[in-house]
């Protein structure tokens, strides 16, 4: 098939036909067919951990690889007259460019997750602190197990007082990790995005805190209705007070009338006057 | 007609009498005399109607001659109305006083030296830019900040109330800490400078109308502004910084122009030629623009609005020098936030409040959504004029009964912990939860939400108001219930139109746009109900209409809001739409009651020239309108003369017409010219006698830097020290007169006159009869008298105030 390829393109050449009418190079089919093995390999990655979401934790490796895969066939843009070939016939010669698609598409995947976040500087491994959320978030979620068992079934589901009770050291301690890994973040970042924690950290706590609030119904906050209702009705009334003692009390300004120097209506009176008459 | 013959000469005595009785000293109270007595029959309701009195023409004419003799009544005290007009109100001198120094200056000054002052005037419009961008700055730097760092204790205080009861705590320290601050902001403004509450936009309006507010262009009145929105912005009113820019730009054009600062007592002896009233009012109108191009990042908006709402003398240098300064003012303000928000040059944050940009897969609007646009305006309009018709009986009330500063503080106070009560009870109250996505809420409180949860309501409560807006606009479809929205809507409704009008300064803008953008959004999430969730309901677009209906219904504009509007979205393809929405918010609103403005300056009793005359008054003759008798000087006048009209108090006039000093001769004192108090009391302080002349002191003739360099504030007549000799002294007015003011003959009709006066923006307009002798006075407050009412043709009174 090579053999036929090379003839045909020299035919080519020879009819004074323009153009790179192409079989790839043998280097540029290899690194397209790593790039393609390396995409696959990511996106079943990424469908595998989509619930609960453990993409970054998870696919880091695979999107490392692929990030080198492409690089390969781009950045070597210009060394060598070889993979500059490569380079242009793989990414740019089509309208479709179907690699650059693919390329952009794990990107924004990747940032929109926020992964960067939980990771080390070039994406070697998870950061220390994010370690350290995911142990304790799996300290929390074994204790709601616990818990739960040592439960049985002869109470109500809806009564889950020993949960609160013995995991709310846990909880608490996840909870204020999370806000503070916020902080850290909110306070580094500048741009919109870098706000958020990474997906699977942000994951973690979704489920840690609805387990909680929702399911268990741990989180009672104390509703003083009562002080609130007298607090605000107290200063809605003041108002009512004031208005009411100022319209009573304060004395009303007059206005002095100032008569203005002019001579007194008559000649106008005179003047419809002879338009009547 | 044997009548007016008797009039004429009637009046004509009278003149001589005030020529003759100048020299005694008691001028003009004779001449007041007989008004008073007829102040009586004024104050009868149907005597507005001046041409329903056609009863006993000659009875009433011999009472009130018999009246004269009674000594002056008791005066006429009436509580505050809308018809009224203000004795503190001054006009401004746009008329050039073409007297011989200013003549002589023309000549002097050659060809090139006027190119030189058109230089100067785009250098002062680039400055005026520079500084209203910085100012503007300023603002929302240290709001943001201060906001921020009161939300930051309030929300920490309500979390951990949250867990451990006692929110009542919370309650009451958001609405101490939100009475004390709104405190300072209220003192400041009540105690030191009253003319800085409100948005200033009013006052601007009647100072580029001509009408000399006190204080308004003042450093100290800057100063206090500034801080006063600040303050009350940051204590957590219903109110915007946005309008009270314009007032604060207009106050740095009037300042850098003018080359000094009387506050400061500095004069940096630069742009003297442009101390005087027509050309500060350019600048003004320039100021006006770019601070409107500060506070929405719209310089054309800017450009349009000073030629809407503001100036009333216009012309198409002025519109490019304005522009320019527009634009350098949102450049300024753009690059300085640029570098503050740590994006250096990225030049993307063009005002103080951006609405954000609109996404343009969802920015189109289909035609069978037209008809639900007008809708909108319509329900704009109608609920605009509630507003502003609520709004004008509390400033009526607030007039009458709330007038002294203490009681304004508290009264301030009292609406800013309510605010903060409403809105506390709002949020504690709604149920409404949605889960936190990433930083898009400022300040998440989640109170009785599940954890990871905030309360929506407390996105538009628990926030400053500008936020709220950005919030009701882009976020996303599901982000409110509308519960939520209609219980807000109407909370903020009340609160906005109770808090305008408070002394402290602030502005009307970004609640209008508010309660707008709530309602707007509560439609277009209804509408998606009822249309089975259509795909083009998108509550942001509706919130943005809604907006614009509001702000619409309540200021009445509408060519600068639609561009303002567009130019802060960034959007022009909701261009028509807007302007549809506006238009019919305009016309609906008008129907009911007329702007917010307009409605204030009138409750300030504020002598303001419209464009045109009322059009049922062409029966009224200049001769009915004018003021008489006139106090003349001769053209040779004594110096006591003058010092006695002058520190006269009982007639506090401005110009003077200059009659020829000796009547024997001739058998008619004919107009010869006018001159201002102002000159006067310039020429009396260099003592330019003709006494002192003939003895050929070595005395420098006076030149027109003498008059600028006391523009504006000159001294009252009491500072000048007259001794007895000098009284006796000649003053030649001749030279210092403007020898050729305007006039009008007595038979002018009412819209006749007006127009001469509003088109030429004069402050005196002599009437003469057909010698050319005065007869009478025009001034603006006689032509402010005639309005159109309800029933027709009303007339004001005059009244102290």
């Amino acid at each position: 098939a090579l053999e036929l390829a090379e003839e045909l393109w020299e035919e080519l050449w020879d009819a004074g036909l323009p153009g790179d009418l192409p079989e790839l190079e043998p280097e540029c089919r290899s690194l397209l067919a790593a790039f393609a093995e390396g995409s696959a390999a990511l996106t079943g990655c990424l469908g595998r951990r989509a619930r609960p979401v453990r993409l970054c934790q998870g696919c880091y490796g695979h999107y490392r690889r692929l990030l080198a895969q492409y690089g390969s066939i781009a950045h070597a843009f210009g060394n060598s007259s070889e993979s500059h070939n490569c380079a242009r016939s793989i990414l740019t010669s089509d309208r479709l460019q179907i690699v650059v698609t693919l390329a952009e598409f794990f990107n924004e995947t990747w940032e929109a997750a926020n992964c960067a976040n939980c990771l080390k500087n070039n994406s070697e491994g998870l950061s220390n602190s994010t370690e350290e959320f995911l142990d304790l978030f799996n300290k929390s979620l074994t204790c709601f197990e616990h818990n739960l068992q040592g439960q049985a079934s002869d109470l109500s589901p809806n009564n889950y007082t020993e949960v609160c009770k013995n995991c709310n050291e846990t909880y608490t301690k996840l909870n204020d990790l999370y806000n503070h890994l916020q902080r850290l973040n909110r306070g580094g970042g500048e741009s919109a995005h870098s706000a958020h924690l990474c997906i699977d950290v942000e994951d973690a706590m979704n489920i840690t805190r609805k387990l909680w609030s929702r399911t268990f119904n741990c989180s009672v906050p104390c509703s003083d209705t009562v002080p609130v209702i007298a607090v605000s009705s107290f200063i809605l009334f003041l108002p009512i007070v004031f208005y009411l003692s100022s319209f009573l009390h304060s004395k009303q300004k007059k206005r002095i009338l100032i008569l203005p120097k002019r001579i007194q209506s008559n000649a106008s009176l005179v003047n419809i006057q002879e338009k009547y008459s | 007609m044997a009548n007016v013959a008797k009039k004429v000469s009637w009046s004509g005595r009278d003149r001589d009498d005030d020529d003759e009785r100048a020299g005694e000293t008691t001028p003009l109270l004779n001449g007041t005399g007989p008004g008073a007595a007829g102040s009586a029959r004024q104050l009868t309701p149907s005597s507005f109607l001046r041409i329903g009195q056609l009863s006993n023409v000659d009875l009433n004419e011999d009472i009130h001659e018999l009246e004269t003799e009674l000594p002056r009544q008791r005066p006429n005290e009436i509580p505050h109305n809308e018809k009224l007009l203000s004795l503190k109100y001054e006009s401004l001198d746009y008329d050039n006083s073409e007297n011989q120094l200013f003549l002589e200056e023309e000549r002097r000054i050659n060809h090139a030296a006027f190119r030189t002052v058109e230089i100067k005037r785009w250098v002062i419009c680039a400055m005026i830019g520079i500084l209203t961008g910085l100012v503007a700055c300023f603002i929302d730097i240290v709001v943001e900040n201060l906001a921020g760092l009161k939300y930051r204790v309030v929300k920490d205080n309500i979390d951990k109330f949250t867990a451990k009861g006692g929110l009542s705590f919370s309650l009451l320290l958001w609405a101490t800490l939100n009475a004390s601050v709104v405190m300072v902001g209220s003192v400041i403004v009540a105690f030191i400078e009253p003319v800085a509450a409100g948005s200033g936009i009013p006052q601007i309006k009647c100072y580029l109308n001509g009408v000399k507010i006190p204080h308004v262009v003042r450093l100290k009145t800057l100063v206090i502004k500034v801080c006063g929105v600040i303050l009350s912005v940051v204590g957590g009113l219903a109110v915007g910084k946005e309008g009270p820019m314009i007032h604060s730009g207009s106050v740095i054009a009037a300042g850098i122009s003018q080359g000094r600062s009387t506050s400061l007592k500095r004069d940096f002896k630069i742009f003297e030629y442009f101390r005087r009233d027509t050309e500060k009012r350019d600048f003004v109108s320039a100021g006006a623009a770019a601070g409107v191009s500060a506070a929405f990042g719209a310089p054309v908006g800017g450009v349009l609005f000073s030629l809407e709402e503001g100036a009333s003398f216009w012309n198409q240098f002025l519109t490019w020098r304005i522009f320019f300064a527009s634009m350098i003012s949102t450049f300024t303000l753009n690059s300085v936030l640029s570098v503050y928000h740590g994006s250096v040059w990225d030049l993307s944050s063009p005002g103080l409040i951006n609405f954000g940009r609109f996404d343009n897969e969802k920015m189109g609007y289909k035609i069978q959504e037209i008809p639900i646009f007008i809708f909108m305006g319509v329900v704009g309009g109608i609920l605009g004029a509630l507003f502003n018709a609520l709004n004008y009986w509390l400033t009526m009330f607030r007039i009458r009964y709330i007038h002294r500063p203490c009681l304004q503080v508290v009264e301030a106070m009292l609406v800013a912990a309510v605010t903060a009560t409403v809105g506390f009870v709002m949020i504690y109250c709604s149920r409404d939860c949605q889960p936190i996505q990433g930083s898009s809420v400022a300040y998440p409180l989640q109170l009785f939400c599940a954890d990871g949860e905030y309360n929506s309501m407390a996105t538009a409560f628990f926030n400053t108001p500008e936020k709220s807006v950005v919030n009701l606009f882009h976020d996303p479809p599901g982000s409110y219930n509308p519960m939520t929205l209609g219980m807000f809507t109407l909370m903020y409704f009340f609160l906005a139109c109770w808090t305008y009008g408070l002394t402290v300064s602030a502005g009307v803008f970004i609640p209008s746009l508010l309660i707008g953008a709530a309602w707007g959004r509560l439609f277009g999430i209804s509408l998606s109900y009822l249309t089975k969730s259509s795909i083009w309901a998108d509550p942001g677009k509706y919130a943005l209409m809604g907006a614009a209906a509001q702000l619409g219904g309540i200021v009445r504009m509408t060519l600068s809001l639609t561009v303002i509007m567009m130019e802060a979205t960034g959007n022009v393809t909701y261009g028509f739409p807007i302007m549809l929405v506006l238009m019919t918010a305009k016309i609906v609103g008008d129907y009911f009651v007329e702007g917010l403005y307009d409605m204030h300056i009138q409750l300030q009793s504020v002598p303001f020239l419209h464009w045109e005359a009322p059009v049922t008054s062409h029966s009224l003759t200049a001769r009915e309108v004018m003021s008489t008798p006139v106090t003349c000087l001769r053209r040779i006048e004594r110096v006591g003369t003058v010092v006695d009209i002058l520190s006269d108090t009982s007639s506090n006039h401005n110009g003077f017409p200059v009659v020829e000093s000796n009547p024997n001769t001739t058998q008619v004192a004919g107009l010869r010219g006018l001159i201002l108090r102002s000159q006067l009391i310039v020429l009396l302080k260099h003592k330019v006698f003709v006494e002192r002349a003939n003895l050929s002191l070595v005395q420098r003739r006076l030149k027109l830097k003498d008059f600028r360099d006391a523009y504006p504030r000159f001294p009252p007549i009491q500072s000048i020290h007259v001794s007895q000799d000098e009284r006796e002294c000649m003053i030649d007015l001749s030279e210092f007169m403007n020898p050729s003011p305007y006039t009008v003959p007595q038979e002018a009709s009412l819209p006749r006159v007006f127009k001469l006066f509003r088109a030429l923006g004069l402050r005196h307009l002599v009437v003469v009869d057909n010698r050319n002798e005065v007869v009478g006075m025009v001034t603006r407050k006689d032509l402010a008298r005639y309005r159109l009412g309800k029933e027709g043709l009303e007339e004001l009174s005059l009244a102290q105030t």
